[in-house]
């Protein structure tokens, strides 16, 4: 099959499955990914200035502007479950040689359905079919679960500030890393006297004016106080204690056939007494062996990692890539996953939806079926 | 085969600072068309030499156009899409320098390094629901820094000039900036941070690797490399 007759072939599983077609906005605001994603992303954008000199970007996929619809229609007060389907053209800078900086994404977004194992298996297993539909034998498949590692943070019980940094962290290459090897710095004596002043901020602008140092920038008194309370906090707390670093040194580690994935979770809550870490391994669990179920093909060669899919940025649950014979790693056939928090951070909170979806990419599966025959 | 293309800075300090240098090793630089003109001959050298911004340098080199150039790294680095590999440094010519530093306002006594402006990122996000704004003209060199820093929580603005003001006048919080004695970020209530060191720059002879290069540009290059000679001075 050529490009086009793949793209016709996927499309047509997706429309079965009961999606409305749709084409979203090609332009949007530059604002959009890169407030909800950070300037990692911007490598890969194809941004350009509009007449007003405002910065837009070409959509890097469809789901940011399938799910900017969505939240649009939910701010309207609108509700209920939507399914939508596209076979749409997306805008890249390309990471590989070979990847085009214009393809096209044949995929299904899902908003408002109930969240849980089955909703993410049926998903997969819908996304699973559309590859097979298009004549290629997925290689591999790497299944995540964004949840992990922050379940695994709340059960150590650290300081909120403490939690909150490595859960950022995580999302970042080498993050947890830099935390666990990070020493506290102690505050300076004038400085920490701040503090323990009655009125800490009065005290602050009276230390910036003795000092003849001006308020630039955006941030207030109060914000900078609660800054070096966080720095006081983590100065008091003495870093991390050697269990959570083992633990946590232990979770990075994790890379298993994904049958074993809860096991092996589930021991490290055993060793290290994180029990609070429980239902999200079994969450884990119940997916792995509902996947099994639909598809049980694709649990031959599926993995878990449990830093997979932390470049996901809006991802927030399961995330999963669909590997091809003669494809690198970088270059899926298919992804896709859960973003429960998507529509609330595009409608600033003024709505609220689950959400799942995933892609295929019929650019590469073309090369797939070459390198085959 | 073409000759070789060599450009030097069209104006300014580097501009005499690098003729300085080519004469120190006997390559007096000649303008074509007197003090406006955008080609020079240099002494002893088979080449055609151009006079452009340090940043055409820059950008011709990455990209081939150029094969020999004198530039400064600040703006090589951040030209180029790839990072090193783009291009081959072949001589710190020791003028010309200046730091590309991560400076925010002295008022943040809480943020003294990347570690602490991620986390004074993270709660400014959640606190006003957009993300604290970084100014500069430097916007791969940043991009890079701040995530081999793992710092992911800020948006870049891309600054024309006088990014030291941003804070002061609101358009950003933070700064990316060259600084050669800190003088101008100090005047303007700002501090670098105590890993806030990205790059120390100089101007540099700088080889382009996409260039097509031939035995007889190599034999340029290996007179470009050698060492001043003793007592030399700047001709009249």
């Amino acid at each position: 099959m050529k490009h086009d007759a793949l793209v016709a072939v996927a499309r047509a599983v997706f429309e079965a499955s009961g999606g409305t077609p749709i084409d979203p906005d090609y332009v949007l605001p530059a604002d959009i990914p890169l407030e909800l994603s950070g300037e990692a992303v911007r490598a890969r954008l194809c941004l350009f200035a509009d007449h007003r000199g405002a910065e837009m970007v070409m959509r890097p996929d469809l789901t940011l502007p399938v799910a900017q619809r969505e939240a649009a229609r939910r701010e309207a007060g609108e509700g209920g479950a939507k399914t939508y389907t596209y076979a749409a053209r997306a805008f890249r800078l390309p990471v590989a040689p070979d990847d085009q900086l214009e393809f096209t994404q044949v995929g299904l977004e899902r908003f408002g359905y109930d969240a849980g194992p089955e909703a993410d298996a049926e998903l997969f297993a819908l996304i699973h079919r559309a590859v097979e539909a298009c004549g290629v034998q997925p290689s591999g498949v790497i299944m995540g679960d964004l949840a992990i590692f922050p379940a695994f943070i709340d059960a150590l019980g650290l300081p909120a500030v403490t939690g909150d940094l490595l859960k950022r962290a995580f999302r970042q290459e080498g993050g947890v890393r830099a935390v666990l090897d990070a020493a506290a710095r102690p505050l300076e004596a004038d400085i920490a006297a701040v503090l323990e002043a009655d009125d800490p901020a009065a005290a602050l602008s009276g230390l910036l004016s003795a000092r003849n140092i001006p308020l630039a920038g955006g941030r207030s008194l109060p914000e900078i106080i609660e800054g070096l309370q966080a720095r006081k906090a983590a100065i008091e707390a003495g870093g991390l204690s050697q269990v959570a670093r083992a633990a946590l040194l232990a979770l990075r580690e994790i890379d298993c056939p994904l049958t074993d994935a809860a096991s092996a979770l589930t021991a490290l809550v055993k060793t290290h007494g994180l029990e609070g870490a429980g239902p999200a391994i079994a969450a884990l669990g119940a997916r792995a062996d509902a996947v099994l179920a639909r598809v049980p093909a694709a649990m031959k060669t599926a993995r878990f990692r449990t830093g997979f899919g932390r470049r996901f940025t809006y991802y927030d649950g399961f995330v999963f890539e669909i590997l091809a014979p003669g494809l690198a790693l970088t270059q899926p056939v298919a992804a896709g996953g859960r973003y429960d928090g998507l529509i609330s951070g595009l409608s600033n909170r003024r709505a609220s939806a689950t959400g799942v979806g995933g892609v295929v990419r019929p650019d590469r599966m073309v090369r797939v079926r070459r390198d085959v025959s | 085969m073409s000759r070789i293309t060599i450009a030097i800075p069209s104006k300014g300090r580097l501009k005499e600072q690098t003729e300085d240098w080519l004469a120190s090793i006997g390559h007096t630089v000649r303008q074509i068309g007197g003090e406006r003109g955008y080609t020079a001959e240099i002494e002893g050298l088979d080449a055609e030499v151009r006079l452009l911004s340090a940043s055409e340098i820059a950008h011709g080199l990455i990209e081939g156009s150029l094969h020999l150039g004198v530039t400064g790294e600040d703006l090589l680095h951040d030209q180029s899409p790839e990072g090193l590999g783009d291009f081959e440094v072949l001589k710190r010519l020791g003028f010309g320098g200046a730091d590309v530093v991560v400076a925010v306002p002295q008022a943040w006594f809480d943020v003294d390094t990347m570690a602490d402006l991620e986390a004074a990122g993270a709660a400014f996000r959640k606190a006003h629901h957009r993300r604290l704004r970084v100014a500069t003209k430097y916007l791969r060199i940043t991009r890079r820094y701040f995530a081999q820093k793992s710092v992911g929580e800020y948006r870049l603005v891309e600054s024309a000039g006088a990014t030291e003001a941003a804070p002061a006048t609101g358009t950003a919080d933070v700064i990316v900036d060259i600084t050669t004695t800190g003088a101008t970020l100090r005047a303007n209530g700002l501090k670098v941070l105590d890993d806030g060191v990205i790059l120390q720059s100089q101007a540099s002879l700088t080889r382009s690797v996409r260039a097509p290069w031939s035995e007889e540009a190599n034999a340029i290059v290996e007179l470009l490399m050698r060492q001043p000679r003793a007592g030399t001075k700047r001709p009249i």
